[in-house]
């Protein structure tokens, strides 16, 4: 391992990072595996790790009581699941959105993306009883995250087609249309919330906070189809968004069929980002931080970036999660306000350390 | 080969180019000088495939139209005038984009060792770890010089020659590094590539060029060999400039020339 690293390290320090990068996505895979198994045993409730451990690993007698075995097969099992589907994919959304608009700032949740798929949500979650049971009635457990993509969508192309002319995109136009798209689905929002009745408005709230509480096996099946589909694209857009990075003419130039590319990450980005929204609510700042911390590890290159974005979103989230989940046991923190808490000093981190990003 | 017949650009309604008909044959390095403005930049973009245009351009035989990216990639490379970056690349990353579509036509041995080659080439040895932002104005250009030449590093694949466009390649750069990249891009051609260069300095033109089309107002209005083409009333005409062609100044006034370097 030792020899690894240094070989890798050389090899960084003449410009190439890819061994660096390689190692770095071993590291993640473990790191995730053990939130994972974190997430399951930990919790109000003491079934513990090394029970868990045991019942996995021994034959015969299990340690786990039956009690065990629901709260950790059918509540935190799903859960932690769930979690890594939308840490991933809010991570590799956001990544693919910054590659696409060539600017560290473009986050789904920053330039209103999220919230047009909330709007496609909520509208679901209210009129779902009278004015959209048809379309409920058609795509049962999928018509709210496929309402959360399109809302999702439709605010990546208004945005796109507003923030870029000529194949460069303007941060200050993008950030701006970025609010604007925020108002007015925060409007629309706003108005459903106004026709909502009781029950819904206590749905829509917790919801809106950001939480992966309520995850059950219905969610992971609704929303997992949709990101696993979204993060397959990722690998073949890859290369196309590295060629991006010198701008949208110099990519054709060299062989990246440009439009193509852009219709696959925007279609991506909506998609992940819709799914996550949906069965998450906001949950902000993970599409930001993790790409930033990344490159500053291993680069910029995309081949290396989105998977390592994945298996760090993913660990990030079941982690903050099984915070959210105890710290004020055996009442719950919706983890929108944990990754928020962390995410907007960061944020702002990054804004004070590259001031001149508005002229870019 | 490389030609264009009966080029017409509207930018908006504004008309740029007007009916050019234009050639560049493989081993010659073919250069575009012109006033600003005269639409030597645009014509390399109709070239490269980058605006839309009316009237005909073939790459080696084929309507230009008809290439898919990576068709016309596997042909040509383009340096644009300008490039900015959005991520911190090292100078390697960016040189190995020109590796992207795979079209290099080195063996497969050689492609992992190919940027230190294109950087050695362009005299930037030893700046593969450096980050591309950090560097000078010429040393950024000089990256970018690397990554086209990766991207067709072989000046003939497959029996097809390939073609550099660039647009003001030594704008940025030293006289020394100025002589040195118009040899990188002479030599390119002397190999069986083809190059298409904009140029504004007329001592490098005149001193590496086989033939060159001068631009002028949206038109072409004299093409061939430079010392066919160079006068003293096509530079006045053209350039709204007096000045005599091969006139030396007088004794004692300091002048250099880039066809004295030795």
């Amino acid at each position: 391992m030792t020899t690894r690293l240094d070989l890798a390290r050389t090899r960084a320090a003449a410009g190439d990072r890819s061994q660096l990068a390689r190692l770095v996505l071993v590291l993640l895979a473990l790191v995730l595996a053990l939130a994972a198994l974190f997430g399951l045993a930990w919790g109000a409730s003491d079934a513990s790790m090394w029970n868990l451990v045991h019942d996995w690993t021994v034959r015969g007698e299990s340690a786990l009581s039956a009690r065990d075995r629901i709260i950790i097969y059918e509540i935190r099992l799903p859960r932690v699941v769930l979690g890594m589907l939308v840490g991933a994919a809010l991570a590799v959304s956001g990544a693919v959105m910054q590659g696409l608009f060539r600017n560290p700032l473009a986050d789904p949740g920053i330039v209103g993306v999220s919230a047009g798929a909330g709007l496609g949500a909520i509208s679901v979650i209210v009129l779902g009883g009278t004015a959209l049971a048809p379309v409920i009635a058609l795509f049962g457990i999928y018509a709210l995250p496929m309402a959360a993509f399109l809302g999702g969508l439709a605010s990546t192309l208004i945005l796109y087609r507003v923030a870029t002319r000529a194949g460069r995109t303007s941060v200050a136009t993008m950030l701006l249309a970025g609010i604007a798209l925020g108002a007015m689905a925060g409007a629309f929002s706003g108005l459903m919330v106004y026709v909502a009745d009781d029950r819904q408005l206590r749905d829509l709230t917790f919801w809106g906070l950001g939480s992966l509480a309520g995850a059950t096996w219905t969610k992971v099946l609704s929303a997992g189809p949709i990101i696993a589909l979204a993060l397959l694209a990722a690998p073949f857009i890859a290369r196309g968004l590295n060629a991006l990075a010198l701008g949208e003419a110099s990519a054709g130039h060299l062989g990246v069929p440009v439009q193509r590319l852009k219709s696959i990450a925007i279609v991506a980005v909506a998609a992940a980002t819709g799914a996550a929204v949906a069965v998450s609510g906001g949950i902000g700042f993970v599409g930001i931080v993790v790409p930033h911390l990344l490159r500053l590890l291993i680069g910029p290159d995309h081949r290396y970036l989105l998977p390592a974005s994945a298996l760090l979103g993913a660990a990030l989230l079941v982690m903050a999660d099984s915070v959210s989940r105890t710290i004020v046991a055996p009442a719950e923190l919706p983890i929108g306000i944990v990754t928020a808490a962390v995410g907007a000093p960061f944020f702002l981190w990054i804004l004070l350390r590259r001031r001149g990003i508005l002229d870019l | 080969m490389i030609t264009a017949s009966n080029v017409d650009v509207f930018i908006g309604r504004k008309q740029i180019l007007h009916g050019i008909d234009f050639e560049a044959a493989p081993r010659e390095f073919t250069a575009i000088v012109g006033p600003n403005g005269s639409g030597k930049s645009t014509f390399l973009k109709a070239l490269a495939g980058e605006i839309v245009h009316h009237g005909e351009i073939f790459l080696n035989g084929q309507p230009l139209h008809s290439l898919k990216p990576w068709q016309a990639a596997s042909r040509r490379a383009v340096m644009a005038q300008q490039t900015t970056l959005s991520f911190p690349f090292t100078v390697r990353e960016i040189v190995r984009l020109g590796l992207t579509g795979g079209f290099s036509g080195a063996r497969p041995g050689e492609i992992e060792q190919l940027p230190e080659r294109a950087l050695e080439a362009v005299d930037l040895k030893g700046f593969a770890g450096r980050y591309y932002q950090e560097l000078s104005g010429g040393e950024q250009q000089r990256v970018q010089l690397a990554r086209v030449l990766c991207q067709v590093w072989a000046p003939v694949m497959d029996g097809v020659p390939r073609f550099l466009f660039l647009d003001e390649p030594v704008s940025s750069l030293d006289i020394k590094h100025q002589i040195a990249i118009m040899q990188v891009s002479r030599d390119y051609a002397r190999r069986g590539g083809g190059v298409i260069a904009v140029l504004h300095d007329l001592n490098l033109m005149a001193m590496f060029a086989d033939k060159v089309a001068v631009f002028h107002k949206g038109r072409i209005v004299a093409a061939g060999a430079p010392r066919d083409v160079l006068n003293d009333q096509l530079v006045e005409r053209v350039f709204d400039c007096r000045l005599r062609v091969g006139a030396v100044p007088a004794p004692g006034t300091p002048f250099v020339l880039p066809q004295s370097a030795l």
